[in-house]
């Protein structure tokens, strides 16, 4: 304990560097602005600026990307609650109640419950974080080629168990992603696959392209501008503190999103998002007044902007001591890593103690940046909100395609960005989430090394995964979690999950 | 039987799934102690396939096909082939010659804004982010090339 927290005071003193805070600032204004604008998330926002990033040194780019991630959490709260539209996936819950209090002009009110939970359960997550991440990595080190292999597996078969859609939509997604990222020259025995004679696809197909297509361009292709309403609901700065009451009923939310949040951020998945949808189904189920929650209830705000705050700082767990994306985002924020030569995993915290400590030190700044700016801005944000979204989408098209383009200076990549934008139109018409076809993209080089060692270790042994007490735990969970979903599939049951898709769907309905 | 959104979904995936394996062909499966590079795309390939077959099984609980909604479509279509284009000039035209054509062109044609609001929203923007990229991020974007 004493070593973590001489180590994190040296991550202060990097953090507080001018040059860091300068970008700690910049991830969590622009990241805010991602979060406030609907139509671009936090995923497209980072993958747009990462060859911002290309000039910088790798703490500083890692401390600017994370505050963007981080950052666009805080903000799409704001444009959920006053204009009752989801700035970014993840405040969707935030819809119901915020824009309720809103409407009876607690607007303020909200808007500061949110930022105020936001920022305990995003130093929450921070200090589990400084805490959980430096003794994982050291279990890490123990881990072998079955046990990363198994630990990919249950990635993928747990985001599966926890994704709305079903497990058979989710496994499609996982295998094209999958299969998209076996593109390119193998590693192992340098045979050209799936490449057409094209160059530029040896290397692979970019994360960046993929993510920038499916999730910017694919939803401004499902978005024609007419739909997007921009009745924004402007509050007064006196009105921004709550009420004791109101303090009063938003304080075991938040705890409670805190906790959940940080739990469910360290499994891989689209944590922040599931996450928000838990804590508000949680939150439902303890209250004394269930029938307020839709009518503008505290809670149904509180418990899910802190949840999914949470969510954003415990993916960083897994991938900062294992090497191991949670979700698309992380995925892209290990890319960024790599582009700086340094390989995020268990050797990160001992070969790289400033990167990760400066890191860690700045999120705890950040978050306290992310509230002096939430608040004050509020003004700034509704003046941003009210431009028509007929200009907005022409600018973000051209991020887009400069942000993709700057990566590797390659226009097959932004051909690429433009079927994968046409692909995640089609499959929101068909009503197929995106997501896992990233993680699958992403995790697919790894998790084919990874197996083809075990296999070669074990001289094509398949009970390599059963000998080994670690790979053997993993798997046996992965089953578990098939057999859930299977008794669902079979007895064609609704679960908590269908029932968290239906809130969503008539959610956007709306 | 009425057509399902998720009868079309399957299939497709399915046709998908039968196309990488018939990709595959040539690529080494190798053996379980020595696994080549077509060993894991082929048992994801067949996975996509199987996959595939129990969405069409379980299809009957998808919308019907002629209830997906296309009403955007038009957009989408304008939208991406406005993009398309941009793409296919990006290298030649450079940046600000590109850029400006196609917000100007999504603007007038896709949007029907006022040609003279949106070509001094489009002059400002583009400008300002090419020198946004050039000076203060010190990444200089693509500019006019003859070199087709």
């Amino acid at each position: 304990m004493e070593s973590t927290l001489l180590s994190l005071a040296h991550g202060f003193a990097i953090a507080f560097q001018p040059d860091n805070l300068w970008y700690a600032f910049l991830g969590c204004l622009v990241g805010t602005l991602v979060g406030v604008l609907p139509g671009i998330g936090p995923l497209s926002g980072i993958s747009i600026l990462l060859p911002v990033t290309f000039g910088l040194n790798a703490t500083q780019a890692v401390i600017m990307l994370a505050g963007i991630y981080y950052g666009s959490q805080y903000g799409g709260s704001t444009t959920s609650i006053l204009m009752r539209i989801p700035g970014e996936a993840s405040s969707v819950m935030t819809c119901i109640d915020g824009n309720a209090m809103a409407k009876k002009g607690r607007a303020g009110a909200a808007l500061c419950i949110a930022a105020v939970g936001s920022w305990v359960a995003g130093t929450f997550g921070v200090i589990m974080l400084t805490m959980v991440a430096p003794p994982l990595a050291t279990i890490a080190l123990k881990f072998g080629p079955p046990e990363y292999t198994a630990l990919l597996v249950l990635g993928l078969i747990f985001l599966a168990y926890m994704s709305s859609t079903s497990l058979v939509r989710t496994l499609l997604m996982a295998c094209i992603g999958l299969l998209l990222g076996m593109v390119g020259i193998d590693n192992m025995t340098g045979h050209f696959r799936y490449s057409f004679d094209l160059a530029e696809l040896g290397d692979g197909i970019g994360i960046v392209p993929v993510a920038v297509g499916l999730f910017g361009l694919g939803e401004i292709l499902s978005t024609p501008s007419h739909k997007v309403v921009g009745d924004v609901i402007s509050p007064k700065l006196r009105e921004l503190l709550p009420n004791r009451q109101e303090w009063r009923e938003s304080i075991m939310p938040i705890a409670r999103g805190s906790v959940l949040g940080f739990i469910i951020g360290i499994i891989p998945g689209s944590a922040h998002i599931i996450s928000s949808f838990l804590s508000y189904a949680l939150e439902r189920r303890v209250s004394k007044h269930p029938e307020e929650f839709g009518k503008g209830a505290v809670a149904g705000v509180a418990g899910p902007e802190s949840a999914n705050n949470s969510a954003s700082t415990g993916a960083f767990v897994p991938m900062l001591a294992l090497g191991i994306p949670t979700g698309p985002i992380t995925a892209v924020l290990i890319g960024a890593l790599m582009i700086h030569g340094i390989n995020a995993g268990p050797q990160l915290v001992t070969e790289h103690p400033d990167v990760f400590w400066g890191f860690v030190a700045s999120m705890y700044v950040g978050n306290l940046m992310l509230l002096a700016l939430n608040l004050p801005l509020v003004g700034l944000f509704v003046t941003v909100l009210r431009i028509p979204y007929a200009y907005l989408y022409p600018l973000i098209i051209m991020f887009c395609i400069v942000g993709v383009y700057e990566v590797s200076h390659s226009i097959v990549d932004v051909w690429i960005m433009l079927i994968m934008g046409v692909l995640g139109y089609v499959l929101r018409k068909f009503a197929f989430d995106p997501a896992p076809l990233v993680l699958g993209l992403v995790i697919a080089p790894l998790f084919e090394q990874s197996l083809r060692q075990s296999l070669i270790m074990s001289n094509g042994n398949y009970f390599i995964f059963f000998h080994r007490p670690i790979a053997l735990g993993l798997l046996i969970v992965c089953v578990i979690l098939l057999g859930l979903s299977t008794l669902t599939f079979i007895l064609k049951r609704k679960d908590w999950r269908d029932k968290l898709a239906e809130a969503e769907a008539g959610e956007m309905q709306q | 039987m009425n057509l399902r959104a998720d009868h079309v979904a399957g299939a497709a995936f399915i046709i998908f799934g039968a196309t990488v394996l018939a990709l595959s062909g040539d690529l080494p499966t190798g053996q379980l102690s020595m696994p080549g590079s077509g060993f894991l795309p082929k048992i994801v390939a067949t996975l996509t396939i199987v996959c595939g077959l129990a969405l069409i099984a379980r299809a009957g609980e998808s919308a019907p096909y002629s209830e997906i909604p296309w009403s955007d479509g038009k957009h989408a279509a304008m939208v991406t082939a406005i993009t398309a284009a941009a793409i296919a000039l990006y290298e030649h035209f450079g940046f600000i010659i590109t850029m400006g054509l196609m917000i100007i062109a999504l603007l007038i044609l896709v949007e029907r804004r006022n040609p003279l609001r949106a070509g001094a929203y489009t002059i400002s923007i583009v400008l300002f982010t090419y020198v946004s990229f050039a000076y203060g991020l010190k990444t200089p974007l693509p500019e006019l090339s003859f070199s087709f």
